[in-house]
């Protein structure tokens, strides 16, 4: 992906960030529904799991098919502050069921919100360390991390659905505001969706920059090359866990503020088909190129959701074939198969102008 | 470098492109359509939100038959206030937040009356919160395990009251059963039936001799079955829901238990699910619902031929298909009462109207939302129907709360204020 300069991919971002921007205006003057607001400010939070997914990914060659888990963890830490704001610190009606007459105790540091949002960054983190470090100091990659990542994913979901007292189960946690008040005040809505892409924004500079370091250049060579790293000095499996606790944090962080913009979280979004949707935004999108995957996570799911509603009956069919042709196809995704078509084009350009 | 600038022009516009198109992909359903115009043209949108896809798809895309079906009879017949019922579908694709961001969309994009949909829990409790905060109006037509009256929700299934609860009581005074075994799947309406079934048993000073969960989609159900060998329940109480449900029978068929020697009693096992699981190894075992196909009402003989008629002859229909169909009518009767569709005019309508339904009269119960039903038990055939062998004489009033059973006041199983 040299091909793409820097200086492009940043354009092409800032453009994607303006007109993302703009959608709350064209929402107000009419050309957008009211509804698209909220929508696209769920997107922007899965952009930002996938410009982590892209980090591991795209640039490290670590492939997580469970990274549902983080973005839940941060999910839940996030509803269930917010869920203590709306009962006063008292006992809900499912803890209640449960048998409980106080609060258990891993609920009680949601109470607070600096605690809180502590907790939510650095529980899956350090749940992201403790899976990296173990799986990578033991040299377990390729394939085998996939398949551990996805059975650690449906083990959570097990874990979560069968505490159902502590966490009410499929149910999950409903009727919630949001962080800033109601989440039916517009005003709010509109307050989210910017401090969304604001995050969105800061997620991308960090990760470009880092990419841009001696760090990232090492994250390729792991890689285009493990062994060779490895025996080159590098500490493998600890660069790998950085970027890996990295990209869980950015997970979490996603996860907090889409629980703001959706007013609810349940153990569906922790199933594994959740978490391999991830995986397909940054196919889609393209990987290794940071750009692709916003892309692709914006796109995709705006292309669920219109085409959902245009063939309710067959959606999954259209969705189905438009990404095996783009997995067949267009292996490096959108921005591999448009920055290959310029590659092409000048090529052929500048052949034609040594000839004349 | 003239190249290059090309090409990063190029590149640009590719971006632009990409941008624009996703935007316009998004937004492709939401254009047009003059959604505002809901109430004051010839038609009357209104929403039907189930999931078409997914792991629900095979029961919720019945119930959506249902409620075409009642619309299809509704237009026919003159429309509701002189306009012609246009249905909106959307998927839930069997997942809450889908469904709660579609609930969102047909309400605040679409602007539609009223929504029939949703059929877990799960999906209904995300859809609460949208249908509270829009003031919009959800038709609910599943049992489910009580505990809610939402007041933007119309609940046409059984509350625990309705079901659960008198199919204990047949248990225990009918067929003076001693011993419960409750088994189902590890989610909310199992364990919330079996909390009310543990209180209403020991109440009724018999035993339940043990209480299992199994992940739901499991299948292997050896220990299980050798469990209930050895503790010799009168009957199983069962609350499995989906494969869960075949493999279990399944097992039980090849460890040689029959009905005769081990009864159960399913809340999740109606019509279709019994010729997905095979009549034959079912012979006999109970259910309880509100609604069968054989259910003996001049309404009922009408709605399956005009269900069979319209989507094919080896179609079944069942008590959440009912339900639905119920929804429709009723969302009809108040929105006529009302005169108009404004939802809080249609809400306080709704209250005391009557309906001749398939399984017979039922009411809205205007404090809970819910619909007085006539509770059924009955025992599956090895031809694939259900059979009723006890009735209620009249419906039975709505209790989501159950409030007027001292035992379960005594259990403390009241919600939060």
């Amino acid at each position: 992906m040299s091909f793409l300069k820097k200086n492009t991919k940043n354009i092409v971002f800032t453009i994607i960030v303006i007109l993302l921007a703009l959608i709350p205006l064209f929402a107000d003057i009419g050309l957008l529904k009211s509804s698209s607001i909220v929508r696209y400010g769920r997107y922007i939070t899965f952009a930002i799991v996938a410009i982590g997914l892209d980090l591991i990914w795209g640039y490290t060659g670590i492939l997580s098919l469970g990274h549902g888990i983080y973005f839940c963890l941060g999910g839940y830490g996030m509803a269930m502050y917010l869920l203590m704001q709306k009962t006063g610190g008292k006992i809900t009606d499912f803890m209640q069921r449960g048998g409980f007459t106080e609060l258990p105790w891993f609920w009680k540091p949601f109470l607070n919100l600096p605690v809180s949002l502590i907790l939510i960054l650095v529980v899956p983190g350090l749940l992201a360390a403790l899976i990296g470090y173990f799986t990578f100091k033991n040299r377990v990659r390729g394939v085998y991390f996939s398949i551990i990542s996805q059975a650690l994913t449906w083990a959570m979901y097990t874990l979560f659905n069968g505490l159902q007292p502590y966490t009410n189960g499929t149910n999950g946690i409903t009727g919630i505001d949001t962080i800033i008040g109601s989440y039916y005040d517009s005003t709010n809505i509109k307050i989210l969706f910017y401090a969304a892409l604001a995050a969105l924004v800061l997620v991308y500079a960090l990760s470009t920059f880092l990419l841009g370091t001696k760090f990232g250049k090492i994250l390729i060579a792991i890689r285009d090359g493990e062994n060779r790293t490895h025996f080159s000095g590098y500490c493998v499996s600890s660069f790998k866990t950085f970027i890996y606790v990295l990209s869980a944090i950015f997970a979490a962080a996603a996860g907090a503020i889409y629980v703001n913009l959706n007013n609810s979280i349940s153990t569906s979004e922790m199933t594994i088909s959740f978490s391999v949707s991830m995986i397909i935004w940054v196919a889609v999108g393209g990987r290794g190129s940071l750009i692709g995957a916003v892309i692709g996570a914006i796109l995709v799911s705006g292309c669920e959701f219109g085409i959902s509603s245009a063939f309710p009956d067959m959606w999954q069919y259209i969705i189905g074939i438009f990404f095996t042709v783009v997995i067949l196809f267009f292996r490096r995704g959108i921005v591999g198969f448009v920055s290959d078509a310029f590659q092409r084009l000048t090529a052929l350009k500048s052949k034609e102008g040594s000839a004349a | 470098m003239k190249c290059k600038l090309l090409k990063k022009l190029a590149l640009i516009t590719a971006g632009i492109v990409t941008a624009v198109s996703m935007s316009a992909c998004g937004g492709n359903s939401s254009g047009g359509e003059g959604g505002s115009e809901s109430a004051d043209g010839e038609t009357v949108k209104v929403g039907l939100l189930h999931s078409l896809s997914g792991t629900m798809a095979i029961s919720e895309t019945s119930v959506r038959d249902a409620e075409l079906l009642a619309i299809e009879e509704i237009n026919a017949a003159g429309g509701v206030l002189g306009k012609q019922i246009e249905a909106v579908e959307e998927d839930g694709a069997s997942e809450p937040s889908k469904f709660a961001e579609k609930a969102q969309k047909l309400i605040q994009d679409d602007e539609v009356a009223t929504i029939f949909g949703c059929w877990t829990s799960a999906s209904r409790k995300a859809v609460k919160p949208v249908v509270e905060g829009n003031n919009a109006l959800l038709w609910y037509p599943v049992q489910y395990e009580g505990m809610e009256s939402s007041p933007n929700i119309m609940y046409m299934g059984a509350a625990p009251n309705q079901q659960a609860v008198p199919a204990i009581e047949y248990c225990a005074e009918d067929m003076g059963y001693k011993t419960f075994y409750l088994l189902g799947s590890d989610y909310v309406f199992p364990q919330t039936a079996n909390m009310i079934a543990k209180a209403q048993i020991s109440a009724l000073g018999l035993e339940t001799v043990a209480e299992q969960y199994v992940p739901m989609g499991h299948t292997d159900f050896q220990t299980i079955i050798a469990d209930i060998k050895s503790k010799q329940p009168d009957v199983v109480i069962n609350t499995l829901n989906g494969d869960s449900n075949v493999a279990f029978f399944k097992q039980l068929a090849d460890a040689g238990v029959s009905s005769d020697d081990v009864m159960t009693m399913s809340f999740s096992i109606a019509e279709e699910e019994v010729n997905s699981i095979g009549a034959n190894l079912l012979d006999g075992h109970l259910v309880a619902w509100n609604y069968y196909m054989t259910t003996d009402t001049p309404e009922n003989e009408k709605f399956v031929a005009a269900y069979k008629a319209k989507f094919g002859e080896d179609r079944v229909t069942s008590d959440p298909v009912e339900a639905a169909y119920i929804g429709v009518y009723l969302w009809k009767a108040a929105c006529e009462a009302a005169g108009s569709f404004d939802v809080d005019a249609v809400k306080a309508a709704a209250g005391g109207i009557e309906f001749q339904a398939p399984e017979g009269k039922v009411v809205v119960n205007a404090e809970n939302q819910h619909i007085s039903k006539t509770v059924r038990i009955g025992k599956i055939s090895a031809d694939g129907t259900i059979n009723e062998v006890k009735a209620t004489d009249a419906p039975v009033e709505p209790d989501p709360y159950l409030t007027t059973y001292d035992w379960a006041v005594a259990a403390n199983l009241q919600p939060l204020e």
